[in-house]
């Protein structure tokens, strides 16, 4: 990028840096560096290529020695890959986080409450027309187990993953919501502390929110969802086991919080209520962060194939003995065919308008949305309600004639379940390719957690696309990741 | 209060960790010790080896190992074989991944590093630097150690691999000297019962003369300042179970059983039978010592229904 200001060995590592095609993080339209970055673009300008090369390598190493890994099922061999981490930081400026965090906690409040009527109200909402009542009702997510189990506070979102994008314009605009299993968090715990091992120097300037107090937040989140009366909460956090896919965050969830890290082998029920199984005998459980979808955490309720889940967990949930978080049926809300009603469930249980936008999406059961959408398909973004991590998505502008014709076709005979969006060319921020740095797009998932009260843990996980215009950003499809500071004060 | 599946995994962390360690020294003893020697020779060298670390059945799988590769990707790299070295360090990694949200980072990481160090894993190839690599295994497994008894909580997870370790010690230990005493060749003199023991300088140090069969055997046997006796392996043990028991009701059988074996050795009773026949003492010795480990599992594992007492409920307030 030319008249950036830079001299020296910056101008090599941004050397034809374009930041014209869309919003970017760092450079203004005019090519400017950004005020809350400056110091992070002359830092990185002391850096030669040998240097940047090393501290990447010093940073994989981090990960291997730890085994902060991910697994891909798609992959015959090697499936557990170390977490992929770019050097360059997120950075968020305080102003700018204060109104996202006020945004992400509306949402949240709104979504708790649209559960919360729909589970155990008179599902006014629905009564209302705010949702099709036929919509919510046929979802995958919705799950008619769940209606009448009483959810202390109403919350029965506790950990919330809010995936939010900027477009051109530099807005926030929310892409998805995680209401059932968001994962992640323990990612940008690690990319910070690696982070801090590594590149120490880069915090000099800044004054960053710091990350490693997610576990007492979150352990005071699930406190206080014990079940009414108790004095202490015995916590437990049920993992599918060593194999799946976010094992290293299950056990970082558990050893954050000082608590057992159980698989449903290790619980038992007797007399509507859980038990974990321990020498010296059985110990009752009193609030279970599950990391197990709906469909196997009881197999006598749900999948009766299923071997991850603890048998008769319902009944005791039903008892009111033992909380489950998230809550049973949150995937009513994960559905991508309720997320474009989020806005107007935002009006009608708070009274306010959303603070942060939806993408603007069109829904294919209305036959003149989607005559509209199809026409123009190629300009458009199309998405399976009940996928996620990327999957099954078509972007159109990048598919080919047939994958058009074939995506209308589908969705002309499934409309219920596909959405279509305006494409968003997602924001772009620096990122270390081939030891030079090239815009990368971006998205992030911040983190809402909800008990008594609710906190939007500060940052989130930047997910990258490390192909140069790739708009995929899932770490499954080859995205990396970045540290994401939230800045204590505007900088200078 | 440990779950029953953790303690299961640090328990078979111990053993597999001691396991590592056990059959690194062995290997790099035989790997010397067999070069340049007949292929008969050999063949008999590496089948006194695998007695020792009780790989009898795992060998008679894959047959008959005619020459040093083979006997040294046996031990080594053969994935097939739960005694092999990568077998041992994949388990010890994988019973460690198991209770990550319990045990101090830098124990997993350095579990994590052995593994990551061994880039000939699963293949068959041995190692051209094999002296290098298996001192490198020693030294990791030192470093484990240390991380076991410098940076883990005394808590029951710390009690349970401790135990293992002391287990799978004593019955390598009692193995050894129960080969030793059946070879018909004599081969496993007193000297080398040391090496393989790692003993050889504690035993100099306290007897300061050149080492008898008898003497090392009573040595190894009954030494209460060498970590490798059995006696010391034992008192470890007893001591872990004790502790244990007092909460988990089914380890005091095993804990009986680990007491009534060292009195044995305390008050002479082995050796007063071994004064007989000592192969066949230490043999049925070694078998009580097996029989410890599967108490101690089987006093592990969790209630298999839910006819368990409703005493167990320990939970003030649970179900009366």
């Amino acid at each position: 990028m030319s008249g950036n200001g830079l001299l020296g060995p910056a101008e090599r590592l941004l050397d034809g840096y374009d930041a014209s095609r869309t919003y970017d993080e760092v450079f203004d339209a005019d090519g400017s560096v950004r005020g809350h970055y400056r110091q992070i673009v002359e830092r990185f300008g002391e850096l030669d290529t040998a240097e940047l090369d090393r501290l990447e390598k010093l940073v994989a190493g981090e990960f291997r020695r730890q085994g902060i890994t991910f697994t891909v099922y798609s992959e015959e061999a090697g499936t557990e890959r170390i977490w992929p981490m770019d050097l360059f930081p997120r950075l968020i400026a305080a102003a700018e986080w204060d109104e996202l965090a006020r945004g992400l906690s509306q949402r949240v409040a709104a979504l708790n409450c649209f559960l919360a009527d729909f589970y155990n109200g008179d599902a006014e909402a629905l009564a209302d027309g705010v949702v099709p009542r036929w919509l919510a009702v046929s979802s995958q997510g919705f799950e008619r187990n769940a209606v009448g189990i009483k959810v202390p506070h109403n919350a029965h979102c506790n950990i919330a993953g809010i995936d939010v994008v900027r477009g051109t314009d530099g807005r926030y605009q929310v892409l998805e919501d995680n209401l059932r299993n968001p994962s992640g968090i323990s990612y940008v715990v690690e990319n910070r502390a690696a982070m801090a091992k590594v590149c120490a120097w880069l915090f000099d300037d800044h004054a960053v929110q710091p990350t490693e107090q997610y576990g007492t937040m979150l352990r005071s989140t699930l406190e206080s969802m014990a079940p009414d009366g108790r004095d202490s909460s015995h916590i437990v956090v049920l993992t599918p086991g060593i194999y799946n896919s976010a094992y290293f965050e299950h056990a970082f969830l558990a050893r954050s919080m000082g608590v057992e890290l159980v698989e449903g082998r290790d619980l038992v029920v007797d007399d509507h209520a859980v038990y974990s199984r321990t020498i010296e005998g059985l110990v009752q459980v009193d609030v279970i962060y599950r990391r197990i979808d709906d469909d196997f955490l009881d197999p006598v309720s749900f999948n009766p194939e299923s071997a991850l889940g603890v048998p008769g967990l319902l009944g005791a949930l039903r008892a009111g003995n033992v909380t489950v978080c998230n809550a049973l049926g949150n995937g009513v809300v994960d559905d991508k065919a309720v997320y474009p009603y989020v806005p107007d469930l935002i009006r009608y249980y708070l009274g306010a308008e959303p603070i942060i936008d939806n993408v603007e999406t069109y829904t294919m059961w209305d036959p003149d949305q989607r005559a509209d959408a199809l026409g123009r398909l190629d300009e458009l973004v199309a998405k399976p309600v009940g996928e996620s991590g990327g999957y099954g998505v078509l972007i159109g502008p990048h598919a080919s004639e047939q994958e058009l014709n074939e995506a209308r076709a589908t969705i002309e005979a499934a409309p219920r379940e596909w959405i279509v969006q305006e494409l968003v060319q997602l924001s772009t921020l620096p990122a270390c390719a081939d030891n030079r740095l090239e815009p990368r797009h971006l998205d992030l998932r911040p983190f809402v957690l909800t008990g008594e009260r609710t906190e939007v843990f500060p940052g989130g996980l930047t997910r990258v696309a490390m192909r140069q215009g790739s708009l995929i950003v899932n770490s499954s499809q080859g995205g990396g990741s970045k540290d994401t500071w939230v800045l204590a004060h505007e900088s200078p | 209060m440990i779950l029953a599946r953790h303690a299961d995994a640090l328990l078979w962390t111990g053993r597999y960790l001691e396991r590592a360690e056990t059959a690194s020294r062995s290997l790099d003893y035989a790997a010397n010790s067999i070069t340049g020697l007949r292929a008969d020779e050999a063949r008999a060298e590496g089948e006194l080896l695998v007695k020792t670390l009780g790989l009898q059945d795992e060998l008679e799988a894959v047959g008959p190992l005619d020459s040093r590769p083979q006997l040294v990707a046996f031990l080594l790299s053969d994935t097939d074989n739960p005694g092999s070295l990568v077998s041992s360090i994949i388990a010890v990694r994988e019973n460690l991944r198991s209770v990550r949200d319990r045990i101090p980072i830098e124990l997993w990481e350095e579990a994590n590093g052995l593994y990551l160090r061994f880039p000939f894993l699963g293949h068959e190839n041995t190692p051209s630097d094999l002296h290098e690599v298996l001192l490198m295994v020693r030294r990791a497994c030192l470093a484990i150690s240390g991380v076991l008894n410098e940076g883990m909580r005394r808590d029951e997870g710390h009690a349970f691999v401790l135990v293992g370790r002391m287990l799978e010690r004593s019955i390598f230990t009692v193995g050894l000297l129960e080969a030793s005493h059946s070879d018909p060749r004599g081969a496993l003199d007193a000297g080398r019962m040391l090496r393989l023991t790692s003993s050889v300088q504690a035993y100099h140090r306290q007897h300061g003369n050149a080492p008898d069969f008898d003497g090392v055997v009573r040595y190894l046997l009954n030494a209460d300042d060498l970590p490798r006796s059995v006696m010391s392996c034992l008192v470890r043990a007893e001591e872990c179970l004790i502790g244990l028991a007092s909460g988990a009701v089914a380890l005091d059988r095993p804990r009986r059983r680990i007491a009534l074996l060292r009195s044995r050795l305390e008050f002479g009773d082995l050796a007063e039978a071994m004064a007989d026949a000592p192969g066949s003492a230490l043999l049925e010795f070694g078998s009580e010592l097996a029989e410890v480990a599967s108490d101690v599992q089987a006093g592990i594992a969790p209630p298999a229904t839910l006819a368990a007492p409703r005493s167990q409920y320990l939970r003030p307030g649970g179900p009366a």
